[in-house]
């Protein structure tokens, strides 16, 4: 093997790894990233899967991308341009509709019109919302202190942790308990009556879950959806021009510019262990790339049960990666249209089209799509997620025609009897069905339909378990214990080989910040 | 009636009982009020058909505080705590079965019938438990915490909460932390393949809430149970000699000896205020006491917005009351037998029908029961917990026939559609006997009398509020800083002179008696300075 060609090679070309390069590189330290599939991105890619007809792939909005990200590497210089998505729409089986939208009044009106009460709640709610997640703001932007250690590096983090709670109002301290702990459902509940508008809400707090929104747990994940930020503004989700693609490819744009070297079709097949410390990668093929350290930008199932032997972990390391739990529930349907679909609640054109499209009619109807989930079948009639790209962007699609991207939960990855194109196909037509009772011209309008199971998420973009966030947002899967006690900062027991994926504080969605965090752990570790 | 009282206790349940005694013992005069005949609330023992004596609320107790019993010497007042070994029989629709021994290795055999790997895996299993719940028994036992802010007068607890902390080492630590907020079907994921050993634990899990076991937080549910089992069991069955009333009744004795007053049959209508502090209370009977110092057993909601005249608290507190969840969904089914039940996969009426019964085949099985309660409706295979005290005690039912008490999972409070009426009674216990007889076929016609207490039931009997056993979910949001209300987990409310003693308060629900004993604990210390 060759003398040390690099100071750090990245695993995974993922908006995460691609982070990390970068900042290394800004850094810089001489960095390589690894990128199995022909082109950078992971699960944040856009791809003409249909001539013409260009698709978010997997990963759709973006929300939580740290600003601090985009100014250090100067994305926007890089040709990253967030274009708002400000409008949640959701059809009523009854005809009926709740048009959210960025217009303050509007949406009171609107709400007003369901109900008079919930008017008046929801801009309180906001405000608390708003209070919340700037309460969590510094969090997610700090390497976990581990609170069972001794260390004086974790007590510092833990005293800056103290402090910060201690400064919360008490009622703020005990709001955020409350989120922490509680069933997005419930916590609604305290606020509002419109079961409609309480559905759309608490969808948000089960996206990437295997839980109802009546358990436990969801709260969080709601607040997590909540933290969105974009100039400064919470709650502020977006559409990058081009597709998520263009995000990762101005993230690989900054890498490049600061000097990293980005492989695609390279695969990584091991990382070479010599005396307890990673040195190097072994590629599909033989070719092997020795380096300084090794960052792996893989989820931690993939990273350690896979590029790994055993025998270079210890056992109770290994035994609780093994039980780290990365549930798929979600799959996704990319669909080309040659018109757009026309809501019987709200026919024709509009600017609710414009925003997310909510198929979450009750919480009944949610806790009703989870529980086929819970004994192994896709939902029948499933929570839905849908955006049209192409009426913000038109360059996602041609001159007329459209892109509609469907976001759906739940389906399984554990599907009884297993995933096949069969099955795949009739989880495509429940999709179908249920869209096309709010929207009937859907049906004559699909050109053409892609369907990705948990199963093809995992196959084609390395998700294990089909799981979009790299592992259950689970309370106990959070913080200093994500992805396992003890090894929450980005390191490994395996000497220079470092973690930086989503599996990672503080988790998924196109945020970015495991992939900084890691690498300002890196550069603590390497101070020249 | 003797004298103005220093202190009026309002509810003659357990946690009442035990705060009567102890403030008693501190040198208070103290005057208890029960609005029924017989004491105990949730903690009775009834003859509802002639000879048939039930235990009609709870009907086995949970960990009792030691220094509870030893203090006011419960066992000179008649208490006799029956261990039942094995502590429960899951009997299985396949044929086979399952026994929970005290002994973790007479419990890892049986285990072993099911599956080897689990039952290789059962001593590590029971003995992590173990020292967690240790660690739970010196937080329950604990006063919360003011937080985010402790004060001085918290140093005491932290201090404690942290040598309990230390004494489990930095692995338990993370353990604890990480198992606290799951489900326990991830916990079960993480250790067992078995069906039947899954369902079992997992009903420990979900007693007396609303939620299945693949819901967030129910793997705290069987820590608790841990908690209240003796040293090297996960679970247990603590049962009172002669009915658990007979545990009420040695509590009463303990606080008769004391010095303590005790009225039965006379309800507490309101709780008197003035200028926000306590002054006294008014009796059903109209009669008027002057105190000011009221400590109600009674739940948070009915006290301090039924009792008390809502109007002098602050509406934000208000809202905080009005916003803790109860949501019953547990109902108790009161069997008078003609004989005993014959389990087809274990047949006689052996040690293994002296604990508890649980027909709980499967994790899957307790979801789907639960189910139903999310669409306000009664599971049509319901979760179902059994005990026939009268094996270990002829006293409970006439000559060769038995009492056969069973707790019901869901039933919920709030139904979709119809209320709790006689139709909707029936309908449960037709379900309960059906559930049963495919296990144990002679018991359809072995049922000479049956009783249901329903959720809508136990709020007319107890005042528990939407049935809730533990007078408000034992959800991680309602515990500990924030049960009942957060900001005022202290036993004390925002009317100076009454304070909560109930199951409402930290640590919650289950007959441990700890409730009662860390109010009074707060109610000395507050009047020392």
């Amino acid at each position: 093997m060759p003398a040390e060609a690099y100071d750090a090679i990245v695993i995974g070309a993922g908006h995460n790894g691609l982070t990390c390069a970068a900042y290394l590189a800004r850094a810089r330290r001489k960095v390589l990233v690894l990128e199995r599939r022909p082109l950078v991105g992971g699960a944040a890619v856009t791809e003409e899967l249909f001539p013409g007809f260009k698709y978010s792939v997997c990963s759709y909005v973006v929300s939580l991308l740290r600003p601090e990200i985009i100014r250090d590497l100067g994305l926007a210089r890089h040709g990253l341009e967030i274009l708002p998505l400000e409008s949640t729409f959701t059809p009523l089986p009854n005809g009926d509709s709740l048009l959210r939208s960025a217009d303050h009044d509007e949406t009171r009106r609107e709400i007003y019109r369901h109900s008079p009460r919930d008017a008046d709640a929801y801009d309180r709610f906001g405000r608390l919302m708003y209070r919340m997640a700037l309460a969590v703001k510094p969090i997610l932007s700090m390497a976990p202190p581990d609170p069972t250690s001794m260390s004086l590096k974790d007590l510092r983090g833990l005293a800056r942790l103290g402090k910060h709670f201690r400064d919360l109002s008490q009622e703020d301290f005990f709001t955020l308990y409350k989120l922490m702990t509680m069933s997005s459902a419930d916590f609604l509940d305290e606020w509002f009556e419109t079961d409609a508008l309480k559905a759309t809400m608490s969808a948000s707090g089960i996206i990437g879950t295997f839980l109802g929104p009546r358990s436990p747990g969801t709260a969080y994940v709601q607040l997590h959806h909540y933290m969105g930020e974009i100039d400064g503004v919470f709650r502020a989700w977006g559409f990058a021009r081009g597709g998520t693609g263009a995000l990762s490819d101005s993230i690989a744009r900054a890498a490049k510019g600061f000097g990293a070297r980005i492989r695609v079709d390279a695969c990584a097949e091991r990382v070479i262990v010599k005396g307890g410390s990673a040195v190097g990668v072994a590629l599909e093929g033989g070719d092997e790339i020795s380096a300084g350290l090794v960052i792996a930008g893989l989820d931690p199932k993939r990273t350690f049960l896979r590029l790994l032997d055993a025998s270079d972990l210890p056992a109770d390391f290994l035994r609780s990666i093994e039980r780290y739990r990365m549930r798929g529930s979600s799959g996704k349907v990319n669909l080309a249209l040659s018109e757009l679909p026309s809501f019987t609640s709200r026919p024709g054109l509009g600017d609710h089209l414009r925003g997310a499209i909510s198929i979450s009619p009750s919480q009944d109807y949610l806790e009703q799509a989870y529980d086929d989930a819970k004994y192994g079948e896709f939902s029948r009639r499933p929570y839905m997620d849908i955006v049209i790209p192409s009426l913000i962007d038109p360059s996602m699609a041609p001159p007329g025609k459209h892109v509609m991207s469907i976001f759906v939960q739940y389906a399984p990855f554990d599907l009884n009897g297993g995933w096949n194109d069969e099955r795949r196909e009739a989880f495509g037509d429940a999709v179908i069905d249920t869209v096309s009772e709010y929207a009937p011209n859907l049906r004559d309008v699909i050109l053409h339909r892609q369907v990705l199971t948990p199963q093809d998420l995992e196959d084609e973009f390395g998700l294990t378990g089909g799981n979009i966030f790299h592992g259950d947002l689970s309370l106990q899967q959070l913080f200093f214990l994500r992805p396992v006690p003890r090894w929450a900062n980005y390191r490994t027991p395996v000497r220079s080989l470092y973690q930086c994926g989503s599996g990672n504080h503080p988790g998924g969605g196109i945020c970015g910040a495991p992939g900084r965090l890691a690498a300002l752990e890196v550069l603590k570790d390497t101070r020249r | 009636m003797s004298g103005r009282p220093d202190a009026v206790i309002v509810g003659g349940g357990h946690n009442a009982l035990v705060a009567a005694a102890y403030l008693a013992r501190g040198g208070l005069a103290v005057s208890l009020f029960e609005q029924r005949e017989i004491l105990g609330g949730g903690a009775s023992t009834e003859e509802i058909f002639p000879g048939f004596r039930f235990d009609t609320g709870a009907h086995r107790i949970g960990h009792l505080h030691p220094g509870l019993v030893t203090d006011l010497n419960l066992a000179s007042h008649g208490l006799e705590v029956v261990v039942a070994d094995p502590a429960v029989f899951a009997p299985q629709p396949d044929g086979r079965h399952l026994l929970l021994w005290m002994d973790p290795a007479a419990t890892a055999e049986s285990i072993r019938t099911l599956s080897n790997r689990d039952a290789d895996r059962w001593p590590d299993f029971s003995g992590l438990l173990g020292r967690l719940a240790g660690f739970l028994a010196v937080l329950h036992a604990a006063e919360p915490p003011d937080v985010p802010r402790p004060g001085r007068q918290d140093a005491r607890t932290l201090l404690g909460l942290a040598r309990g902390v230390r004494g489990l080492g930095r692995q338990n630590i993370a353990e604890l932390l990480r198992i606290l907020p799951m489900s326990s079907f991830e916990l079960m994921d993480e250790w067992f393949e078995s069906d039947p050993l899954r369902g079992a634990l997992s009903a420990a899990a979900i007693r007396g809430g609303v939620h299945g076991p693949m819901a967030a937080g129910t793997a705290y549910g069987l820590l608790r149970e841990v908690v209240g089992s003796p040293p090297g069991a996960v679970c247990s069955t603590l049962q009172v000699r002669g009915g658990i009333g007979k545990l009420s009744e040695a509590l009463a004795s303990a606080a008769l000896a004391a010095g303590a007053q005790i009225h039965t049959g006379s309800p507490v209508r309101h709780v008197l205020t003035y200028g926000g502090r306590a002054r006294g209370i008014v009796l059903g009977s109209g009669e008027e006491i002057e105190t000011d110092l009221v400590v109600s057993g009674v739940g948070p909601g009915v006290t301090l917005s039924r009792l008390v005249d809502p109007a002098v608290l602050d509406p934000e507190f208000l809202r905080k009351l009005r916003s803790v969840r109860y949501r019953g969904a547990t109902a108790k089914v009161h069997l008078a037998l003609g004989e005993v039940p014959e389990f087809t996969c274990l047949t006689g009426d052996g040690p293994h029908l002296r604990g508890a019964i649980s027909i709980s085949p499967s994790l899957e099985y307790l979801e789907l029961a639960s189910d139903a309660a999310k669409y306000g409706r009664i599971s049509e295979q319901p979760y179902l917990e059994a005990v026939i005290p009268s094996l270990t005690d002829p006293r409970m039912a006439p000559p060769g026939k038995h009492a056969m008490s069973v707790l019901v999972q869901y039933a919920p409070y709030h139904l979709r559609e119809g209320k709790w009426d006689a139709r909707q009674r029936d309908l449960l216990a037709d379900r309960v006997i059906e559930t049963l007889a495919q296990y144990a076929p002679n018991l359809r016609g072995a049922v000479e009398d049956r009783q249901v207490l329903s959720p809508a039931d136990m709020e007319s009997r107890w005042g528990l509020e939407e049935g809730n056993i533990h007078q408000g979910e034992m959800t991680l949001d309602q515990f500990f800083f924030t049960r009942p209300v957060a900001g005022w987990a202290r036993y004390r409310t925002p009317i100076e002179g009454l304070y909560l003693c109930g199951a409402g308060t930290h640590p919650g629900g289950g007959v441990t008696g700890l409730c009662g004993f860390n109010a009074a604990r707060r109610i000395l210390r507050d009047r020392k300075s």
